[in-house]
């Protein structure tokens, strides 16, 4: 205690490292992890494998187990409405990428020169990313309905081009759901990219404009560049998460109509829960997986890369 | 002086704890029965109907009726952990055939046997609760599809209501004269609705008896009159505009739309199931007109004369692996010993659920029964007697072959899909769960 209280040299005395750590310093460091690791064991590990494996079963939810080796695989690539679910979450993520992105970009950038009134533009665009999904795409449904939403209303007055079952119509109605998706969803990149920008060195946009630099070469040129990691990263969820799009679909459209909104998350729920057929939606879920992986892959390789993200 | 205080507190502590041991056992002794049912259920209804009446007669048995949102998932996990309640509902047969199939329902032919089930329930309903000759299920509630129609609107133009294809085609066409969509439906929230018309299309035009064959295995259903009946309702919702004049709305339109549509005259019909009786209640209660039902007319000679398609909704059955059967038993024979009370709880819902199939009498409907409710439970009484019967997908059609059947025919009609092509696909999912023991009991004609 005394040398712990003492100047360096007698602290470094204490703390001069022994050739190998005690058994109970060892024990006492697993402790520590332990509860972390058996939680990461039950909740995420063993509903993994056990998942991964159910993908080589014909288990239909209730009774016994078989295994059927790859066989659900070899139906899944032969069939047409699952790789028709894959290219809607590809069109899906494409959308996610871009609008919301380019919106939320936007939008955080012009609220950042806000200095009265922010709080209250932060709450209202945050506002719909809390609401229940439910709540949303009942709100939506309302408002896009043919008979009583805004396209009739805006027929009377001669604008027609919404005046027609959106979420009814094989052409429209993916990009249907992904809006509503996407207006509770971009207030969320408002917020993640304004904090990102209010880290940004002021004097940065000084010397910018000091070598008379637009707003937009401002933000071309300084604020992209300082935000990078937090537009990788929130590239990144956003691929993730489209290969995990359910609710807001199941919720609108259940995939119809004739499949024109099928994603792979209701074609995976369609399959364990209408069809009893839990193997094959497992294997499904494994090739969800798989493009969550490619996702992480692909941003651990940039960084190897000496990206900084 | 001071044993003797000890002693009597001793005494007072030891009596003490044999009346809490003893009022233990008393409560140990009295078997919980669990029933999880849905989550919509009026409970307030419930337990001055039912729980409380069976808990009263069975002083040793406490009913303990919980509603719990997504019954099946909810069911189907507390069996992996063993934990599943003793009566076990489910939404429909074809769940019942994947708990028997895992051997977690307990066969209740013994106890139907000793208890006369069979004579409370109608006939068709207790067949169809028979898996490979063991009484595995019974239904809580039974429908059918019928037509309801505007009738201020009909009486204005002069239509009588359908009684043949013929009329139905004539009424057709007057309404859309008159910029009237003949039907009002609509599949919004609920995508299962479309098998509705498509079991309406094989009852009423390929007939019930082809419809049996082949459930039977005896027809195929690429058969040129299933063709012929898909091929129709294709036309008439794709192309002639029967249902909410184009396919689009027809997707956008659920529940309130439908209704909404036919109380206020926009259009003259729907087909639909009795569960409509509800939704005809509240939205032509201040629409200004007044509704009426028919039974679906046959569209074709095939059909012969009118029938009714028999549906369950949600099953009862007792889980096989529960420790109080019997008193679960008594529960499920509580409620099919009073045909009254079963109709005073379905009375609460419009009849559009809770209506135990028993052989109803006309004294056994609560009073001030709308007539027009009435009358159908005594029609239909009459003609599924007359074994007069048609089949509903969602009661006779393996899972599989029921999913395929309402999700490809959207297909079908958008032409991406042929009919050839969408009825072979059909007939492959019937082959596989033929070949896997995965159909359902079909009751014998």
């Amino acid at each position: 205690m005394n040398s712990f209280i003492a100047n360096d040299g007698a602290f470094a005395s204490v703390r001069q490292p022994s050739s190998r750590p005690s058994i109970w310093n060892v024990l006492g460091r697993w402790a520590f992890i332990m509860p972390l690791i058996v939680l990461n064991l039950i909740v995420i590990i063993i509903p993994s494998i056990f998942g991964l494996l159910l993908a080589f079963t014909d288990w239909s939810g209730y009774g016994p187990i078989n295994f059927i080796g790859t066989a659900n695989f070899t139906k899944l690539f032969q069939d047409k409405i699952f790789f028709q679910s894959l290219t809607h979450n590809l069109v899906w993520t494409a959308f996610f990428l871009t609008i919301p992105i380019a919106v939320g970009l936007l939008g955080a950038y012009l609220l950042s020169s806000i200095r009265r009134g922010q709080m209250f533009f932060r709450i209202a665009y945050f506002l719909p990313y809390v609401i229940a999904s439910v709540v949303n795409a009942q709100l939506w449904r309302q408002l896009l309905h043919p008979r009583v939403g805004i396209g009739p209303l805006l027929a009377q007055q001669g604008i027609t081009f919404l005046d027609f079952p959106i979420f009814g119509t094989r052409e429209t109605s993916l990009m249907g759901v992904a809006f509503v998706d996407a207006w509770h969803f971009w207030g969320f990149l408002v917020i993640l990219y304004l904090s990102a920008m209010a880290a940004v060195d002021v004097e940065l946009y000084e010397v910018a404009r000091l070598d008379g630099a637009t707003r937009f070469q401002q933000f071309r040129y300084v604020t992209l560049p300082s935000i990078r990691p937090t537009l990788v990263f929130t590239i990144l969820m956003i691929t993730i998460w489209s290969s995990l799009v359910f609710d807001y679909v199941y919720i609108m459209t259940n995939g119809g109509p004739a499949n024109s909104s099928e994603v792979m998350g209701t074609y995976l729920y369609q399959h364990a829960f209408d069809r009893f057929d839990v193997g094959y939606a497992a294997s499904i879920g494994v090739m969800m997986s798989l493009w969550a992986m490619i996702a992480v892959a692909g941003f651990v390789i940039l960084r190897r890369r000496g990206w900084d993200i | 002086m001071n044993t003797y205080h000890f002693s009597k507190r001793l005494l007072l502590v030891l009596v003490v704890l044999m009346t809490i041991g003893v009022s233990g056992v008393h409560a140990q002794e009295k078997t919980v029965v669990t029933w999880w049912t849905e989550d919509y259920v009026d409970m307030d209804a419930l337990t001055t109907l039912l729980i409380e009446p069976f808990n009263a007669a069975h002083p040793d048995i406490e009913l303990q009726v919980v509603p719990t949102a997504t019954l099946d998932d909810a069911v189907r996990t507390a069996f992996t952990a063993g934990a599943a309640p003793d009566i076990l509902q489910t939404p429909g047969a074809s769940f019942i055939g994947e708990y028997v199939n895992a051997g977690l329902i307990h066969p209740l032919t013994a106890d139907a046997a000793t208890l006369g089930w069979e004579g409370k329930l109608l006939p068709w309903a207790y067949q169809s609760g028979i898996i490979e000759g063991e009484l595995y299920s019974v239904p809580l509630t039974y429908e059918t599809m019928i037509l309801l129609y505007n009738k201020t609107l009909f009486e204005e133009k002069g239509w009588a209501p359908p009684a043949t294809y013929a009329d139905i085609e004539t009424i057709a066409a007057a309404a859309q004269a008159e910029g009237i969509n003949p039907f009002s439906y609509g599949n919004a929230g609920f995508q299962p609705s479309n098998e509705h018309l498509v079991g309406i299309y094989l009852n009423n035009y390929a007939g019930a008896e082809n419809v049996y064959k082949a459930l039977m295995g005896e027809k195929q259903w690429t058969d040129p009159e299933f063709a012929e009946a898909i091929s129709l309702l294709t036309k008439h919702i794709a192309e002639d505009g029967w249902f909410d004049g184009n396919l689009e709305t027809y997707f956008t339109y659920g529940w309130n739309e439908q209704f909404t549509a036919l109380a206020s005259q926009e259009a003259a019909m729907m087909m639909i199931g009795t569960w409509g009786f509800r939704g005809a209640g509240e939205f032509f209660a201040d629409s200004g007109s007044d509704w009426d039902w028919v039974s679906i007319p046959p569209f074709s000679d095939m059909a012969g004369e009118y029938n009714y398609m028999l549906a369950t909704g949600s099953t009862l059955s007792v889980n096989g692996q529960s420790k109080n059967v019997d008193a679960a038993v008594s529960v499920l024979d509580f409620l099919f010993s009073d045909p009254a009370r079963v109709l005073q709880i379905a009375s609460g819902y419009s009849y559009g659920e809770f209506v135990v199939p028993l052989n109803y009498k006309a004294e056994d409907f609560p009073e001030g029964t709308d007539p027009r409710i009435s009358r159908f439970y005594e029609d239909f009484a009459t003609v599924t007697g007359q074994g007069r019967v048609g089949y509903t997908t969602w009661t006779f059609w393996p899972a599989d072959s029921d999913v395929q059947l309402w999700k490809e025919i959207e297909q079908v009609w958008y032409g991406e899909l042929s009919v050839e092509d969408y009825l072979a696909a059909h007939q492959a999912t019937w082959d596989e769960a033929r070949a896997s023991g995965k159909t359902l009991p079909i009751p014998a004609r």
